[in-house]
C-alpha cells in the first residue's frame, strides 16, 4: 500500500444550528447560527429587520398551495407530446422557408469575396444574405441578454466580413426546405485573407499577440478594456489590506485551478421563427430566456420601434444561460424581411457546439493568509477568463467568480478579487448556470480544503469557523461596485446543510474497502449564489378575474422548463385562496404579458414571483371589497380560502364565482376585477449549499468511482419541493459533468473538436452517480412566502468536492478539470518518485 | 414516393422522399411529439416504437418501415387519460423542460413490456441511450420504477392510470407532510 494522507475527522462538532435560542429561531426559521450584530451607520442602511407583511410568513400548516408538490402546470402536455416548442410551429406556416448559415472556416481574417452565384441559381433558394445585403443590419451589438445598457461590449455584427473564430457567421440562406438550405450553404464559396490568430488566453494577453479588435472598433466598451492586448475588461475590488495580511505573520498558501469549456448542451437547439403579420408587425416565436431584452435588442439592430416587434416564447427545451442571449434571432428576421416569408432557423447540433455559446474557461488563483490558530486573515482571488472571440457576459461572469463564493467567508477582514477577461480566436462564451460561481467555487473550496489539511485542521470545522451567518453584513459582494450590492444576511441554513449532508453521506462512519489498493474518501464544499441581480431586476404580472371565479394570470417571467409557471400559480393561489386549477397562466409574450427582465441570475421565483404575489394581492383587495358588499360585513373581517370569501366573525361565506358574476353583471355597480404587480429590489439574498462526494480510488490505476453525491441546499421556503429537488439534482448532474468531462475541446486553430452528443461528455443515466438532494428550509423575509433561489447554487460544488474527496482518499490533488484517472495516476506516480528520491 | 405504414393503430399512406428518416415523415404528418435533437441517433429524443421495438427515428430510413407498425407518444395516452408511465412521470416531478421526455417515455414503456419488474440498474441501462440535461435522471428513474409497480406485471393497459388517482396516485405515498391534502408532499 502506498503512502496516503490520513483524513482527519472531528470527534464532535458544536452545532449552533440546533441552538434553541429564540432570537435565532425567529430570524430565519430556526436553522442558522447568528452573528453578534454591530449597530453602526451601515446597520441603519442594511438593517436585519425587514418590514415583512404578515401574509408572507405563513406557518407550514397554514400553506394551502405553497410548499406542496403541486403537479407541474405543463406536465400533461409534455408527457403526451402535445406541448409546442418553436420547431413544432412549422406546420402552422405553410409558406415557411428554412434558414442555414455560412460560418467562418478560419480562426481569424477578412472575407475578401463571397461567391453566392451557384447558391442563388439553385431551385428553391429564396434569398442569400451577405454582410453587404440591405436586409442585414451592420449595427454593432452584443448578443448578451442583459438589461439596458448591457454591461457587455457592442462588438458583434449579425454577418461578418472580419471573422474572429471558426464559426463566425458570414452569410445566410433561406430556402424551401432544410436540405436545399444546407446545399445552398455548401455551394457558397468564401475567400479569405487570413490573419494571425491566438487561441491561448495567456498568449493572447500580450501586446505582441495578434489583436482581435482595433482601437475604436468596439462600442459600449467595458471598464478596464485594453484591446492592444486583447483585454475586453479588467475588474477588481478590495476590502481591508490584503497585501499587509499576506506579508504578516501568517501561513500563506497559493493554488491555481483550471476549469473546462462546458457546453450548455441544451436538448432543444437554438431555434427561432420570424414572420411579419397582417398588421405589418414583426413576430418572433423563439426559444429564449429573455423575450423583453430580445425585443429591445432587435429594435436597436433593425431600427424598428419596440412596439412593432413581438417576441413570444413557447415551451423551451432548456436554457441554462445559453439562451440568455439573442444568439440566432436576427438571422431569421433578416431573412424574413428579405423574402417576405416566415423563416425558421434551427441550429444544427454541430453548430450548438462550435457556434453558439459555452461556459468561460478560466484559470483562477487563490491565495490566503491564515494564522497559527486557523483564523483566515485574507482571501485573494485572481481569475484569467477566456471570453473567446466576443465579449458577451465577459465582465459580469468574471465578476461573479469573486462576488458569489467569497461572501461565504464574509467574516474574513481582508478580501480582494481581480480578473482579466481576454479575447482569443475561439468560440463564443456567454452566460451559463452558475455564471462564474463554479469557477470561483472550485478555486476557493479546493484551496481552503488544501489549507486545512496542510495546517492539520478539519476541513469542515475550518469552514465552520468562518462561514456566513444570519446578521452578517456582506460587503464582499459589493466590493467591486455594480453587480451585487452590500447586503444584510437574513436567512442562512449553512450549519444545517452541513450537518444533514454529513449524515446523508455517512461522514463519520465511512468504511474502507477490503482491498489494500482501494481507498475511499469524502470531500466537501460549500457554496453561495445570489437571488437575482441586486438592484438590477424588474418583473411584473397582472391577474384578471373571470365571472366564474377563475383567473387569468399574465406574467412576463420566463419558464424555460424550470416549472416557473407552476411556482407562479402556487403563489397566486396561495394569496387568492383558490385552487391552482382555477388559474390559467400566460407567460412571456411581449404583446400580452407585462414586462420582465427574463429568466436568469436565479431571479424568476424571487422577482417575477413577488410580482405575481403583488398582483394577486391587488386583485384580492377588490375581491374582498365585493365580498364585503355581498356579505354586508366589513372588509377587515373577511379572508379568502377554499374558493370563497368568508367571514372570520360570522362564518358566512360567498363563493368567488358569486363574486365574479356580481362584479361583472351586477345591477348597480360593475367592475372587472384586475390586479397588477411590479417588483424590483436592491436585495439579492444568497441561497447556500453544502456538497459531499463519496469516492473510491484505485491507487494502482488512478481509476475512481463516485458512489454518491449529496447536496443540501438552503433555498428559503421551497415553493414546490418536488420541483426544487429536480433543480438541485439537475444542477448537480451538470456540476458533476464539469468535474469529470472534457467539455468542448479545441484544436490548435480553435476549432471545436466536438460536433455531436457522441463526442461530448454529458453523463448518461448509467454514468451519473446517485444524487441525493436535501432541502433545508429557512425563511427569507424579502422573498415571496420566504423563498430565495435554488437552481444555480448546486451547479458550483461538485468539482471542488470531488477534488477534495480524491485528496482525502489517496492524498493527491487535482486542480485542473476534468478529474481523470490519468491525472490521478500521474500525481500518484509523481509522489512515489519523490518519496523514492528521499 | 408513397409509403404505407400504421401509425398508432391507423393505417396510413404518407408522402416521403428516399432520403427521409422516419422522424422527418412523422413530424411532417403532425406527430411532433418525437423531437429532433441531433439527427445522428446520439440523443434519443426521437425514440418511437417500430413493431414494438424502441427505435431512434432520426436514423431510421423511412423506406425501412414500409408496412411496419409505428407507435409514437401521441398514441400512448391523453392529457386527461394518461398511460401509467406518463402518470408516474407527472406524479414524480420527473420532468422539467420535457423535450427529452416523449423519447424517454417510449423507451421506458418498451423496457416495461419486456421487463415488467426491472431493478434500478436495469432502468438506468435501458435509459442510457436517452440523454436528459435537466434532471440528473434521478426522478426519471424513480418514475419508471414507480410505473413498474403501478402496472404490476404489465397487465394494466392504457387506461390513463385511472386506478391510481387520489390517495393511490403515488405508490409509496404517505400523508402530506405539510397539510392534509392530496398533493404529493411526503410522497418520496
Amino acid at each position: 500500500m502506498g503512502p496516503r494522507a490520513e483524513p482527519s475527522r472531528p470527534a464532535a462538532v458544536e452545532v449552533s444550528a440546533m441552538s434553541d435560542d429564540d432570537e435565532t429561531a425567529k430570524a430565519d426559521g430556526g436553522t442558522a447560527s447568528q452573528s453578534e450584530t454591530v449597530e453602526d451607520e451601515r446597520y441603519e442602511e442594511h438593517p436585519l429587520e425587514w418590514d415583512e407583511p404578515d401574509n408572507n410568513d405563513k406557518a407550514p400548516d397554514e400553506r394551502d398551495s405553497v410548499s406542496h408538490r403541486t403537479e407541474k402546470y405543463d406536465d400533461r402536455k409534455l408527457v403526451t407530446g402535445q406541448a409546442k416548442y418553436t420547431a413544432d410551429y412549422e406546420a402552422r406556416y405553410p409558406d415557411l422557408a428554412y434558414a442555414a448559415v455560412v460560418r467562418s472556416e478560419i480562426p481569424h481574417g477578412r472575407v475578401t469575396d463571397i461567391d453566392t452565384s451557384a447558391a442563388e441559381a439553385m431551385d428553391g433558394v429564396d434569398a442569400v444574405l451577405t454582410p453587404e445585403s440591405d436586409a442585414v443590419p451592420d449595427t454593432k451589438y452584443t448578443s448578451a441578454g442583459q438589461s439596458y445598457p448591457e454591461p457587455s461590449p457592442w462588438d458583434m455584427r449579425v454577418l461578418n466580413e472580419h471573422v474572429r473564430y471558426i464559426g463566425d457567421p458570414i452569410a445566410a440562406v433561406a430556402a424551401e426546405d432544410r436540405s436545399t438550405a444546407t446545399a445552398a450553404v455548401e455551394a457558397i464559396e468564401v475567400s479569405y485573407e487570413e490573419d494571425d490568430y491566438v487561441t491561448d488566453p495567456e498568449d493572447a494577453f500580450d501586446e505582441d499577440a495578434p489583436q482581435l479588435f482595433e482601437d475604436g472598433e468596439v462600442e459600449n466598451e467595458i471598464v478596464g478594456h485594453d484591446y492592444d492586448r486583447n483585454r475586453m475588461a479588467h475588474i477588481g475590488g478590495e476590502l481591508g489590506d490584503v497585501d499587509a495580511a499576506l506579508d504578516g505573520d501568517t501561513h500563506v498558501h497559493e493554488t491555481e485551478w483550471e476549469t473546462i469549456r462546458q457546453s450548455h448542451a441544451n436538448v432543444e437547439k437554438h431555434t427561432s421563427l420570424a414572420y411579419t403579420d397582417e398588421d405589418d408587425r414583426h413576430v418572433l416565436i423563439t426559444s429564449t430566456q429573455v423575450p423583453n431584452h430580445t425585443r429591445r435588442q432587435l429594435a436597436h439592430l433593425f431600427d424598428i420601434p419596440i412596439r412593432d416587434i413581438r417576441v413570444t416564447k413557447p415551451r423551451v427545451g432548456g436554457g441554462f444561460g445559453g439562451k440568455q442571449a439573442m444568439v440566432v434571432e436576427p438571422i431569421p428576421l433578416a431573412l424574413s424581411l428579405a423574402t417576405d416569408r416566415p423563416v425558421l432557423y434551427e441550429a444544427s447540433r454541430e453548430e450548438e457546439f462550435y457556434a453558439m455559446r459555452s461556459r468561460h474557461p478560466m484559470k483562477v488563483r487563490a491565495r490566503t493568509a491564515v494564522t497559527d490558530d486557523g483564523d483566515i486573515e485574507a482571501i485573494d482571488l485572481y481569475a484569467l477568463s477566456n471570453t473567446g472571440a466576443y465579449g458577451s457576459h465577459g465582465m459580469t461572469v468574471a465578476g461573479n467568480v469573486g462576488s458569489k463564493p467569497m461572501p461565504l467567508y464574509s467574516k474574513v477582514p481582508n478580501a480582494r478579487f481581480e480578473a482579466d477577461i481576454v479575447h482569443t480566436n475561439t468560440p463564443q462564451t456567454g452566460a451559463m448556470r452558475g455564471y462564474g460561481a463554479p469557477q470561483g467555487t472550485l478555486a476557493l473550496e479546493g484551496h481552503l480544503d488544501e489549507v486545512a489539511r496542510d495546517l492539520d485542521l478539519d476541513p469542515i470545522e475550518f469552514r465552520r469557523r468562518h462561514h456566513m451567518e444570519v446578521g452578517d453584513l456582506d460587503e464582499i459582494a459589493g466590493m467591486m461596485g455594480g453587480e451585487g450590492a452590500n447586503r444584510r444576511i437574513r436567512s442562512c441554513g449553512l450549519d444545517e446543510c452541513i450537518e444533514r449532508g454529513k449524515d446523508a453521506i455517512g461522514y463519520d462512519d465511512l468504511e474502507q474497502p477490503d482491498d489494500d489498493h482501494l481507498h475511499r474518501g469524502v470531500g466537501m464544499a460549500l457554496s453561495a449564489q445570489g437571488t437575482g441581480v441586486a438592484g438590477d431586476e424588474l418583473g411584473a404580472a397582472q391577474i384578471m378575474m373571470n365571472e366564474d371565479g377563475s383567473f387569468h394570470l399574465q406574467v412576463g417571467g420566463v419558464d424555460i422548463g424550470t416549472g416557473a409557471d407552476t411556482a407562479f400559480l402556487q403563489i397566486a393561489a396561495e394569496v387568492l385562496g383558490c385552487d391552482e386549477d382555477d388559474i390559467i397562466v400566460k407567460s412571456s409574450d411581449t404583446d400580452v404579458t407585462p414586462f420582465d427582465y427574463g429568466a436568469y441570475a436565479s431571479s424568476t421565483t424571487y422577482i417575477s414571483g413577488m410580482a405575481v404575489k403583488k398582483a394577486a394581492e391587488d386583485a384580492k383587495e377588490r375581491i374582498l371589497d365585493w365580498g364585503s358588499k355581498l356579505l354586508d360585513e366589513p372588509v377587515e373581517a373577511l379572508e379568502t380560502g377554499g374558493g370563497t370569501v368568508y367571514s372570520e366573525t360570522s362564518g358566512d361565506s360567498v363563493t368567488l364565482e358569486e363574486i365574479g358574476y356580481e362584479a361583472a353583471y351586477g345591477d348597480e355597480e360593475r367592475e372587472h376585477i384586475l390586479g397588477k404587480g411590479t417588483h424590483c429590489t436592491e436585495e439579492s439574498p444568497p441561497p447556500f449549499a453544502a456538497q459531499f462526494a463519496d469516492v473510491t480510488v484505485d491507487e494502482t490505476t488512478g481509476e475512481f468511482e463516485v458512489h454518491k453525491l449529496v447536496v443540501a441546499v438552503d433555498c428559503g421556503v421551497a415553493i414546490n419541493p418536488g420541483m426544487a429537488e429536480g433543480q438541485i439534482e439537475g444542477a448537480n448532474h451538470m456540476s458533476y459533468e464539469m468535474a469529470v468531462s472534457e467539455g468542448i475541446t479545441l484544436d490548435d486553430e480553435g476549432r471545436a473538436e466536438v460536433a455531436d452528443f457522441d463526442e461530448y461528455g454529458l453523463p448518461s443515466a448509467t454514468e451519473t452517480p446517485p444524487i441525493e438532494s436535501i432541502l433545508v428550509e429557512t425563511h427569507e423575509p424579502t422573498g415571496p412566502f420566504g423563498a430565495k433561489s435554488v437552481a444555480e447554487v448546486p451547479t458550483n460544488t461538485v468539482p471542488p468536492a470531488l477534488s477534495n474527496a480524491i485528496r482525502d482518499a489517496v492524498g493527491v490533488r487535482i486542480r485542473e478539470m476534468p478529474i481523470t484517472a490519468e491525472k490521478i495516476e500521474a500525481k500518484l506516480d509523481e509522489r512515489e518518485a519523490r518519496l523514492g528520491d528521499l | 414516393m408513397e409509403i404505407e405504414l400504421e401509425i398508432n393503430g391507423v393505417e396510413q399512406t404518407v408522402e416521403a422522399s428516399k432520403s427521409d428518416s422516419l422522424l422527418d415523415v412523422l413530424r411532417r404528418n403532425g406527430y411532433t411529439g418525437a423531437k429532433r435533437g441531433c439527427d445522428t441517433g446520439a440523443c434519443g429524443f426521437c425514440t418511437v416504437h417500430v413493431d414494438g421495438e424502441p427505435v431512434k427515428s432520426c436514423v431510421e430510413p423511412v423506406t425501412k418501415v414500409r408496412d411496419a407498425s409505428v407507435e409514437t407518444i401521441e398514441g400512448l395516452g391523453e392529457q386527461d387519460d394518461l398511460h401509467p408511465v406518463q402518470q408516474a412521470f407527472v406524479d414524480n416531478t420527473a420532468l422539467q423542460c420535457g423535450f427529452c421526455i416523449p423519447g424517454m417515455i417510449m423507451r421506458a414503456t418498451a423496457l416495461l413490456e419486456t421487463n415488467p419488474d426491472p431493478t434500478e440498474q436495469e432502468v438506468r441501462e435501458a435509459l442510457s441511450d436517452n440523454l436528459c440535461r435537466c434532471t440528473g435522471y434521478k426522478k426519471i428513474v424513480e418514475a419508471v420504477l414507480d410505473a413498474a409497480e403501478r402496472m404490476d406485471g404489465g397487465t394494466v393497459a392504457a387506461d390513463g392510470g385511472k386506478a391510481f388517482e387520489g390517495n393511490e396516485r403515488v405508490a409509496n405515498s404517505t400523508e402530506c407532510a405539510v397539510n392534509d391534502c392530496d398533493c404529493m408532499e411526503g410522497g418520496q
